[in-house]
């Protein structure tokens, strides 16, 4: 019985070796190609960079010393408006979910209802309206179009995610709470928040990965580069003076997947602790 | 009613909100689509005749052609794929492997969608691209082409993007619903004989349908609103072989300045994925999956 628990074992890496192997070729070959001139790439697309035989580094990384030249901005733009909106997000719908799951008051259901119909409403529909809507109140080519919207979309399926949490939270809970006169306000931040830390890095984690990699949005309504996010620099970049390098729009998008990569490694375990208790079991 | 004041200013900010950026468009999105708005010009109620025109169309059906295809073949994908991976990593003796497995394949997630759907273009398929080379290598140049330029190759390429399709949270989405089988259903599967493929089929296929309906509506959702990586990949050509209603609306309002136009191809895109939400609510009752599914 051992014996064949092994010998499945090893079957079962076998495959999943090879498909893993597949599903991560296109970025091997990124790293590798980044590396090279256009010159070795249009000889030979297979091979190692020149530079790297040669042990000569000031040339083998200058394409990402060029990339990271161009990339830098919008990298601390897409940071600046991914943490104010995960922030808002987090915040808000953590606070809206607590009014509705913990209070009732008249109209709590329409309320609720107005909040998650929006759910239903699809991202296609929208997209020219908002844009015509944020073109109207004057904020094309700012931060606040990519905030504000932000904040407002996103907090629709936090306030669900939070509300759903929050009611299977015991009620004894609040109650002594409300006996040791603990405020609204004060019950919402020194006992619901502390309990909710993997729902909330469920939402930050989906939130700030949403910001980083919407692209549409940021397009349409900063023609201006100067607030423009990485994925709508990324577009752009392929019809700037930079791409007369391949190797320097790879590595821009090698770059591009850094500040993501670092959040992982912070959050992956509570996010996929998350996901796995319940979050998105439906 | 004075009780309840409190509660009123703590939902404000987020009503407000809502109010302004999310109900403010989709009511504009209907009235914008009556009228002959476009930018810099007279704007003029006309009635119907954006949608009459857009059933006219030339773009309309091979862009629907397309969209269906693609929707299809992603269906078939999901319910294969990350499926297949899942139980994989699942039938593992060893928690540290599974664990292990599960994060390198959530690697790909880090890497921005749109440098994904650029990389492709720009070192797979182009024209001394990862494809064409390792066919010059095999000896098959002759196979070699501009494969997103070809008529022919151009819609299939694009649904390959992302081949072997068992990258990201999908795999991670079945895992879960893997590991939330009860023990004593599985044990009780053991006892009654039902090995390999039989138990799975029989056994933890079945209890996997909330997973598999969840995927299913994402992708759907998905195949009828997306099109960003149509436009980063072929802006819909050559030709319309790879137009998507989508990419036409956005190319309407954002390069033609279209906006009426525009708004009436997305009420269309509304009313299609309305109907689909209505028939599922009707005859699958699946509230919760739906309520995951937005945009």
């Amino acid at each position: 019985m051992k014996k064949r628990v092994k010998r499945n074992d090893l079957l079962i890496h076998a495959v999943l070796i090879v498909i893993l192997a597949l599903t991560l070729t296109p970025f091997v070959f990124l790293l590798n190609n980044s590396l090279r001139t256009n010159f070795e790439l249009d000889h030979a697309f297979f091979g190692i960079p020149t530079a790297l035989g040669k042990r000569d580094w000031n040339t083998l990384f200058q394409s990402y010393r060029d990339a990271w030249q161009v990339l830098r901005p919008h990298i601390v733009n897409t940071l600046f408006v991914a943490t104010v909106t995960a922030t808002g997000v987090t915040l808000l719908g953590s606070l809206t979910a607590f009014v509705f799951s913990r209070y009732r008051f008249p109209g709590h259901r329409l309320l609720f209802m107005y909040v998650i119909s929006f759910m239903m409403i699809p991202g296609i529909l929208t997209l020219v309206p908002s844009f015509l809507l944020v073109k109207s109140l004057g904020l094309l080519n700012s931060y606040w179009v990519l905030i504000l919207p932000g904040i407002a979309g996103g907090q629709v399926f936090a306030i669900f995610l939070f509300k759903s949490f929050f009611d299977g939270l015991p009620g004894e809970l609040f109650e002594s709470a409300r006996m040791d006169g603990a405020s609204h306000l004060r019950q919402y931040v020194s006992l619901v928040l502390p309990l909710s830390k993997q729902i909330l890095s469920v939402v930050i984690v989906t939130n700030v990965l949403g910001t980083w990699n919407s692209f549409l949005w940021p397009l349409v309504t900063n023609s201006d580069a100067k607030y423009q996010t990485v994925s709508a620099g990324l577009f752009s970049l392929g019809s700037s003076a930079l791409s007369v390098n391949h190797a320097n729009l790879f590595a821009a998008y090698s770059l591009s997947a850094i500040p993501m990569l670092i959040l992982f490694l912070y959050a992956t375990k509570p996010f996929m602790s998350g996901l796995t208790s319940g979050a998105f079991k439906a | 009613m004075k009780k309840a004041l409190p509660f009123y200013t703590l939902l404000a900010p987020s009503l407000l909100l809502l109010s302004v950026f999310s109900l403010l468009p989709f009511l504009w999105a209907f009235w914008t689509s009556f009228s002959d708005y476009e930018v810099g010009g007279q704007t003029k109620f006309v009635g119907l005749a954006n949608y009459g025109e857009y059933l006219t169309d030339p773009t309309f059906l091979p862009s629907f052609v397309n969209m269906g295809l693609l929707t299809l073949f992603h269906i078939g994908v999901v319910l294969i794929f990350p499926l297949f991976v899942a139980r994989m990593i699942f039938g593992l003796s060893s928690e540290r492997a599974r664990y292990l497995y599960r994060l390198l394949f959530l690697i790909p997630i880090v890497v921005p969608g749109i440098a994904g759907t650029l990389i492709w273009r720009g070192m797979i398929y182009n024209d001394h691209g990862l494809v064409n080379e390792t066919l010059r290598v095999l000896g098959l140049g002759e196979l070699t082409r501009g494969w997103l330029s070809d008529p022919q190759a151009a819609l299939w390429a694009v649904a390959l993007i992302g081949f072997p399709f068992s990258g990201g949270v999908n795999m991670l989405i079945y895992y879960a619903g893997l590991a939330g089988i009860p023990e004593s259903v599985q044990d009780a599967a053991q006892l009654d004989g039902a090995t390999g493929l039989r138990k799975f089929f029989r056994v933890e296929y079945p209890l996997l349908m909330s997973q598999v309906k969840l995927l299913v509506i994402l992708t759907v959702m998905g195949g009828i609103q997306s099109f960003e990586g149509m436009l980063a990949l072929t802006k819909g050509g050559p030709g319309f072989k790879t137009m998507l209603p989508g990419l036409w609306m956005y190319l309407n309002a954002f390069s033609f300045q279209r906006m009426g136009y525009a708004c009436a191809i997305g009420v269309i895109l509304f009313l299609i994925i309305l109907t689909l939400t209505v028939l599922n609510l009707r005859y699958f009752r699946s509230t919760e999956e739906l309520t995951e599914a937005r945009s």
